[in-house]
């Protein structure tokens, strides 16, 4: 197997049709995968791995864990793709919810706490993407961005910092330098507001 | 939750506040493992917690990507076809096989979260559950993810010290002519049969005296497939066909 690109890799669509049109190619990816069809299991490594590599390298912190990581998320989505149900959850939903454990619990095994995020990964974007860049360009995903931007600065961050860097209310009472307890009333509230604004 | 004392006026966590944290990956140590607890116990908290993952997961749309080294994937192919843990040991040698087991079977609470977020719940709801504003229990509930040797789903696994229940999720294993049967192997190295999992459904077991002791973190959860009735000599007979490491969530 070659490391050649892949032709059609997931990520930003600037035409709704086409990501509709990828979507459902790797749901039909993941089910073959599922049946242990090992060349459409390469497929969606090609199809996903950057993706998800960019998932476990920013929680993870370094290259080498983070490939590690990768390693053994594609060999539990190896074992595991035959109990994906696509009426509960987009394929790529799927695949990064697993990768983001999988990160999140190595970095839980680890002695030492990192507070602050790492250096070298890519920058998050700071704003909800056009609807065109989203990989699956619905309305869900703007309802949620719109919510955010409700909230005040500090409560967007720690929950966007506690997604992407897989931090605990411990770790980021550390990195702002707060009380523990009022990290937790900040981000409650913040949560419960979310939770208002996507439910109305 | 006595960090919320420092703030006069702040209520206690909303119960679906407490959803919207474990999805997040907010809690650690005992305020995890109440919220896993109350995932496997309340139907309602797990569907909540699910609704919250599916909202949070429209972030990964924004998740930069960034391309592994090459070999990544033929060592996720080599792994793959790599020969499995042979069940067709005699048994005389079987008792020695269990600590090697033990050592490489290990999977932390995020994964055992993952398993019962990935696959419908199905645990029995014999007992009443818990209520939402319970103590923290003061011994740790102690978790696995029994995985199977072949593909297939991991069974969850929470024990909680104080009543000596243990919960499973539905274990798929076992034909109509064979029991899963359910082994902890501790301190002493040796299988001691919990008793069967059920076909169909989850199962809850009240684990007794003698087995309480071996169940600490780091004891390896093991299903053997036995002849129907469970395996009679009280070691296992069948083929080991999943495992998992209890750990402290």
């Amino acid at each position: 197997m070659t490391d050649s690109r892949p032709a059609e890799p997931i990520g930003p669509k600037t035409d709704p049709a086409a990501a509709i049109a990828a979507r459902a190619h790797l749901t039909e990816m993941l089910l073959k995968t599922g049946d242990e069809d090992r060349q459409a299991f390469r497929e969606l490594y090609q199809l996903t791995s950057a993706k998800l590599f960019g998932i476990t390298f920013r929680i993870c912190g370094e290259r080498q864990a983070a490939e590690d990581v990768l390693h053994d998320v594609y060999l539990t989505i190896w074992k595991r793709a035959g109990a994906y149900e696509p009426s509960r959850a987009s394929p790529i939903t799927w695949l990064a919810t697993i990768a983001r454990n999988r990160a999140i619990d190595w970095r839980r095994a680890q002695t030492i706490r990192r507070s602050s995020p790492i250096e070298d990964a890519p920058p998050i974007a700071d704003s909800a993407p056009l609807v065109s860049d989203t990989m699956v360009a619905d309305q869900d995903a703007q309802l949620l961005h719109g919510c955010l931007d409700t909230l005040e600065r500090r409560q967007q961050d720690a929950i966007r910092t506690a997604f992407f860097d897989g931090t605990t209310y411990a770790d980021l009472a550390i990195a702002q330098n707060v009380p523990l307890g009022t990290m937790k009333s900040w981000v409650r509230r913040g949560l419960l507001k979310l939770k208002e604004c996507l439910e109305s | 939750m006595s960090d919320d004392t420092l703030l006069p006026g702040m209520d206690g966590p909303d119960p679906d506040v407490a959803a919207a944290e474990l999805a997040l990956g907010l809690l650690e140590g005992e305020e995890r493992a109440l919220a896993l607890r109350r995932v496997l116990a309340e139907p309602g908290f797990a569907h909540s917690v699910e609704i919250w993952r599916t909202y949070l997961a429209r972030l990964f749309d924004l998740w930069p990507e960034m391309t592994p080294s090459g070999g990544v994937l033929a060592r996720i192919e080599q792994t793959i076809d790599a020969p499995a843990v042979p069940v067709d040991v005699p048994v005389q040698r079987r008792a020695l096989l269990w600590p090697g087991i033990a050592a490489v079977a290990s999977l932390l609470a995020a994964s055992l979260l993952l398993v019962v977020m990935l696959r419908p719940i199905s645990v029995p709801t014999a007992q009443p559950p818990p209520k939402p504003t319970a103590v923290v229990a003061p011994v740790p509930i102690l978790v696995a993810a029994i995985d199977p040797d072949k593909s297939g789903v991991p069974v969850a696994a929470v024990y909680d010290p104080a009543s000596g229940g243990l919960r499973l999720t539905e274990a798929a294993l076992a034909d109509a002519n064979q029991s899963a049967e359910l082994w902890i192997i501790g301190a002493d190295a040796t299988p001691h049969s919990l008793g069967l999992l059920r076909t169909k459904g989850g199962t809850v077991l009240t684990v007794n005296a003698a087995n309480r002791a071996q169940i600490a973190a780091g004891a390896t959860l093991a299903i053997s497939l036995e002849a129907v009735g469970g395996s009679p000599t009280g070691l296992p007979q069948g083929p080991v066909v999943a495992k998992g490491m209890l750990s402290q969530v």
